[in-house]
């Protein structure tokens, strides 16, 4: 009986160690209970590779790239930054994405950034990275929202598909003011949802996207679904739906 | 005790002196100097002292290009050029429209500020905001800096500064809009930030095609020191190539990503020429290049 008791004893202090936050913050629970409730997490550096700015100049637009091949069969993936008024940045469902992704954020102030990557076993790897910025990014309305040719722009967008072995690598961006709605005055108004399907209609990917994304997003997933053709839909707020797509 | 408190009081008050810049003015020609400002991004250790100014002795009066990111610093040139000289500073030529050149223009209460139409339009628009920003950098530094904005646009090739002829390029690349003053009395070029010496290039507001041009046409002339923006003054044209030889590998390393797909991570992993990674700040410039220049392609 002591014996199992010690032993649990041990499992239970094992597993806290492995547990240690490598980037505490006073938010990071209260985000991952929100997030993931109380399924099982480990904090996981070696297995995501964040890499972010050595310091990020300009708050509007901070790329960041998150990199998770390592974790086989990776179902699921979710950015969130701590310290962001708007925490969540995206939430890939990753049946025929790779658990890779770059994108461009807006930063409210230092904060850690991480990623949360699902693996086929139900549990979840937690990478972290720290963003060094003087940040504002978030409280500042958008520019481009202030362009008069907004209307004419909206929604006007490309997409490019590279082929690297096996993998498509698929880059697009978008005009879009992808406003907060923090700004006193400025409803928030921002690209929720983006699809990424095949010219066959078949479906590859459902994402959630969020305003702590910089103005006029540019995005890159990589899959390795082979196909000539890729269309993005991407829906707003507002109930507006763009598609691009990769054919000439 | 309320005196002992009052004494204290006065004693912090009269002691939180303006921050201690140490300037030097560096001798370039008989009536001609310029102050070296440090290889370093602002900070508050150095008080945002990282941009070259340099000043003109004529019979009559002081000619002052540029004036650093601060009143302290502005007010310090001062004195450093009344050590020199008992002729007042009535002319002030702002370069271009960013902080580290314009900020200490109001420690010249009685100096007339020239520049050309976009800087004045720039400094008027923005200079706030640019003090704001300053101030989140430098803070106290950066006490009783306040916007004083061009009084007289330039527009001609020549003008006489109480009968000293100096000669205007009006160029761009850098900024949209910057200024190149050559001194033909002593074969001096004041190149402006189209010009930096050995130190890594500064592309937040850059055109990179029309920075080349503009460093091809400062190439052909026949100056014996240019001073740049930023780096040591110097004799011959190596800089200059160099400069070029930055500026076109931006160019290709921009074109070689967005043509591969590359994000700007696998961007900034690609080789870099030597010689480049040799610049002083180019790991904080070349990220913070690559990073803006992605984002308006």
């Amino acid at each position: 009986m002591l014996r199992v008791l010690l032993l649990i004893i041990f499992l239970f202090a094992s597993i806290n160690l492995y547990a240690k936050n490598p980037i505490s913050s006073p938010n990071f629970d209260d985000i991952r209970k929100e997030i993931i409730a109380d399924e099982k997490y480990v904090f996981d550096d070696k297995n995501i590779l964040i890499k972010v700015p050595k310091f990020a100049d300009n708050p509007l637009q901070v790329p960041i790239f998150v990199d998770a091949k390592k974790i086989k069969n990776a179902k699921r993936l979710i950015l969130f930054a701590d310290f962001n008024p708007i925490t969540k940045i995206i939430d890939m469902d990753l049946e025929k994405l790779l658990p890779i992704v770059s994108l461009n954020i807006k930063v409210a102030q230092e904060t850690p950034i991480r990623a949360l990557v699902l693996d086929k076993n139900g549990l979840w790897h937690i990478g972290s990275e720290n963003i060094k910025s003087f940040g504002g990014g978030c409280s500042v309305g958008s520019l481009s929202s202030l362009n008069e040719e907004l209307k004419k722009l909206l929604g006007k967008g490309k997409i490019s598909v590279y082929k690297n072995n096996t993998t498509f690598k698929i880059k697009s961006s978008i005009f879009h003011p992808m406003e907060t709605g923090l700004v006193f005055g400025n409803e928030e108004f921002y690209i929720n949802k983006i699809r990424i399907k095949t010219d066959k209609n078949i479906v590859l990917s459902t994402i959630k996207t969020y305003s702590s994304i910089s103005e006029n997003p540019r995005f890159t997933f990589e899959t390795k679904e082979e196909t000539k053709n890729f269309i993005l839909e991407l829906h707003d707020t507002s109930g507006n739906e763009f598609l691009l797509s990769s054919k000439k | 005790m309320r005196v002992f408190i009052l004494i204290i009081a006065f004693i912090a008050v009269t002691s939180a002196k303006d921050f201690d810049y140490n300037l030097k003015a560096i001798q370039l020609a008989k009536n001609s100097y310029y102050i070296y400002g440090k290889e370093e991004y602002f900070s508050i250790q150095n008080g945002g002292d990282i941009a070259n100014v340099s000043f003109i002795e004529t019979n009559k009066s002081v000619i002052l290009i540029d004036t650093g990111s601060s009143f302290a610093y502005g007010n310090q040139v001062k004195r450093l050029i009344e050590e020199k000289t008992k002729k007042p500073v009535k002319h002030i030529i702002n370069t271009h429209h960013h902080s580290d050149h314009f900020l200490g223009n109001n420690a010249f209460k009685n100096a007339t500020i020239y520049s050309d139409k976009f800087t004045a339009k720039e400094i008027k628009k923005n200079g706030e905001l640019y003090i704001k920003n300053l101030v989140a950098l430098l803070g106290e530094t950066m006490k009783g800096t306040k916007i004083k904005n061009v009084d007289i646009i330039l527009q001609n090739d020549n003008k006489d500064f109480d009968g000293y002829k100096l000669h205007f390029f009006y160029l761009k690349g850098h900024t949209k809009s910057d200024l190149v003053i050559y001194d033909k009395n002593t074969n001096i070029l004041y190149a402006s930030d189209l010009v930096f010496n050995n130190r890594a290039l500064a592309t937040i507001d850059a055109n990179l095609k029309e920075w080349v041009n503009s460093l091809n046409l400062l190439k052909k002339i026949d100056y014996d020191i240019c001073v740049p923006g930023h780096g040591k003054a110097f004799k011959d044209k190596t800089p200059l190539d160099l400069d070029i030889k930055y500026l076109n590998f931006l160019k290709t390393t921009l074109e070689y990503g967005n043509k591969n797909g590359l994000n700007v991570f696998e961007i900034l992993d690609l080789k870099v020429p030597k010689e480049i990674k040799n610049f002083s700040m180019f790991e904080e410039e070349y990220e913070r290049s690559i990073i803006n220049l992605s984002n308006k392609q």
